[in-house]
């Protein structure tokens, strides 16, 4: 025994005193942020390169002469013929609460000039999503405070749900709005001293957006409080396109952190088409062939492995989450581009946003009938799936209704009190920015639009009234709203004293 | 000079008939050279040039640089020549060249590996640690 020690203690002193391996290459070529690399024999996709001066690079493309590799940060000084070397390292940024209330950029460095970041882990940014066995289905709510959302197109910790619609149809208010719905969750938790609802924080990942817009959307999360529980990584238009093509993926290892640790979190990726414009162009400088649209062939890929790495964990894997709201600007509201399709077809559904709505001033300009939430509705509390249940679809026949009424005027009575009841529901569903709505309001309001309190008052008048009656519950009738947010479902019981406070406003409102 | 996808899989072809046992046959190289150059097959001058960058990066891969601050006394060549054949099997083209700049130590490089025991490198990672 004592020899073997010996023997193996002689080995391990030699190993110590010896010479590490190290694996070098010579920079054959650079330009665009892109270096060619000669030799590296070693290296691995994604590692690394060490370019010295505390530069790094990324090799993207291992070729049998050559290695192709993105770098990161100021690329002016690298010169042809310099010597780099593998780190042996994947990509990766730090992660934990400390980044939350901070701007960072796509290496998990701050931006916002709060000094250093306080996190001592670090996640590859590219990860293996989990697989099916961790996995569990989408069972619990993501509240987004937007009626229109969680009434018909409820959507789930753990879902994938696509936001789409042409520029300026309100894509980025509605995350926003999502965001801060959160914050006012997570807020009155704490100050409940609450520790069983779970929180839900928020990471912003803006890409390739002017850096004005980007200013606006921290300075609304701040002014709404939602800064202390959201994480914004910006890779904006000024940044290379080697920046913009990590941000998403830099976000989603933080986000992972949560659902790994047994928590959950909401990503926003504004937005993946001008992702998917920045990735073409660093695979056009590493001269990779080009398909339709002149997007690199494995482009589909990039979006599925970013979007796959959202799920909800099993109770033996902590029941953690991680809920992804990719945003796609469409042109024209033309869905049958290259990217929408491939975006559509790895997402649990999409919430359309439609420039006509908007304009027309139904805002939030979502397009009932061509939004689906494929799994969001196993999700939804019972109390709102008892007064939204018919709701879509009634919306649905009011527009054909309407559009057939304006031929003609001889309508019945019965498809005239529809068509009316529906002009009060559009009316209903319409919310300013930046203004979510708690659930059990929500609840009653809907309930209080389908049971007619709404029939009486004019159409332009209906949202005043919503305003007064959202009033009148939430300041008179707290306890009732209390209830109802704790119950989650609407009994005989609670539906009665609903029905009396309803009343009870109606007769006050004039 | 742009060099066409069929042009760099024929000198591929061309290159692994070269091969014997796994390093690279000089005659046959210069045959196939030779070859080539008397046929001409369309888009010849690409293959060529591609095969000539397989050949240069092959010569590379089996090239050891020894430096050593000092010179290395016959025997301790003979050692290191053993130590690399062992690791990297026969056949390797070593060289050794004499780099004071390295103050004290080894440097060997064989392709793409570095192995840096010179004093030069530890005082660089020295530096880096700050
Ligand atoms: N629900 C809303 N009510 C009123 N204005 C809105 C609403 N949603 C968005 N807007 C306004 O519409 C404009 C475009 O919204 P934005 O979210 O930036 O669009 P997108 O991200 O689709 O380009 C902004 O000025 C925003 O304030
Ligand atoms: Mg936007």
């Amino acid at each position: 025994m004592s020899t073997l020690l010996q023997e193996i203690e002689a080995q391990i002193a030699g190993v110590k005193t010896s010479v590490a391996k190290q694996n070098v290459g010579t920079v054959r070529e650079i330009g665009d942020g892109v270096a060619k690399i000669e030799g590296l024999t070693d290296v691995m996709l994604n590692e690394m390169i060490d370019f010295g001066n505390g530069i790094i690079g990324l090799a993207l493309n291992l070729e049998e002469t050559e290695v192709g590799a993105i770098i990161l940060g100021d690329y002016t000084s690298i010169k042809e013929g310099q010597e780099v070397r593998t780190t042996g390292k994947l990509l990766q940024v730090p992660v934990g609460k400390g980044l939350l209330g901070r701007v960072v950029n796509s290496l998990g460095q701050p931006v916002d000039g709060k000094g250093p970041i306080k996190s001592d882990v670090s996640y590859p940014v590219e990860k293996i999503a989990p697989g099916i066995i961790k996995r569990k289905s989408v069972n619990q709510p993501v509240q987004t405070g937007i009626m229109a959302v969680d009434a018909m197109i409820p959507i789930g910790r753990g879902q994938r749900e696509l936001i789409i619609g042409d520029r300026s149809t309100g894509k980025t208010t509605l995350g926003v709005d999502a965001m801060i719905n959160q914050a006012r969750i997570n807020q009155a938790a704490d100050a409940a001293g609450d520790k069983d609802t779970r929180r839900l924080y928020n990471i912003y990942v803006a890409i390739g957006q002017k850096q004005s817009n980007v200013a606006r959307v921290v300075s609304v999360l701040e002014e709404a409080g939602a800064m202390p529980y959201t994480i914004v990584v910006v890779a904006s238009a000024s940044d290379s396109a080697t920046n913009q093509y990590l941000a998403p993926f830099a976000g989603a290892a933080m986000g992972e952190w949560f659902m790994d640790n047994g928590m959950d979190a909401l990503i926003i990726f504004d937005d993946l088409s001008k992702h998917a414009t920045a990735y073409r162009q660093v695979s056009l400088v590493l001269k990779r062939p080009s398909g339709r649209e002149a997007y690199p062939g494995d482009v589909f890929y990039l979006h599925s492995r970013l979007l796959e790495r959202s799920a909800r964990l099993g109770e033996k894997y902590g029941n953690g989450s991680l809920t992804a709201l990719p945003i796609i600007e469409t042109q024209l509201g033309d869905v049958s581009a290259y990217i929408p399709t491939n975006v559509i077809s790895i997402t649990d559904g999409q919430i359309y946003l439609e420039t006509d709505l908007f304009y027309q001033g139904i805002r939030p300009a979502i397009s009932v009938g061509l939004s689906v939430s494929r799994v969001g509705s196993a999700a939804q509390i019972k109390a709102m799936k008892q007064v939204a249940g018919r709701v879509k679809l009634e919306l649905a026949q009011f527009r054909e209704l309407a559009a057939f009424a304006q031929f003609g005027s001889d309508l019945d009575a019965k498809t005239q009190a529809q068509i009316e009841r529906g002009k009060r529901i559009v009316e209903i569903f319409k919310q300013s920015q930046y203004k979510p709505i708690p659930i059990e309001v929500q609840v009653a309001v809907l309930w209080a639009g389908q049971n007619g309190y709404f029939d009486d008052i004019p159409v332009d008048r209906v949202k005043h009234a919503q305003a007064k009656m959202t009033d009148y519950l939430t300041n008179r009738k707290t306890d009732l709203m209390a209830k109802i947010a704790k119950e989650k479902a609407l009994s005989d019981a609670l539906t009665a004293d609903l029905k009396a406070a309803v009343t009870e406003f109606k007769q006050t409102y004039k | 000079m742009k060099i066409s996808k069929q042009a760099r899989r024929e000198a591929k072809q061309v290159f692994r008939i070269c091969l014997a046992n796994g390093t690279l046959d000089p005659n046959r190289v210069r045959q196939v050279v030779q070859h080539i150059i008397v046929q001409k097959p369309r888009g010849y001058v690409g293959i060529l040039s591609h095969f000539e960058r397989l050949v240069i990066l092959e010569e590379h891969r089996r090239t050891a640089k020894v430096e050593s601050a000092v010179p290395l006394s016959p025997e301790l060549q003979s050692t290191v020549q053993n130590s690399l054949e062992r690791v990297y099997g026969n056949g390797l083209n070593i060289s050794f060249s004499q780099n004071p700049s390295l103050i004290g130590g080894m440097r060997i490089q064989v392709g793409s590996d570095v192995y840096d025991g010179s004093v030069q490198a530890r005082l660089n990672a020295l530096q880096e640690s700050f």
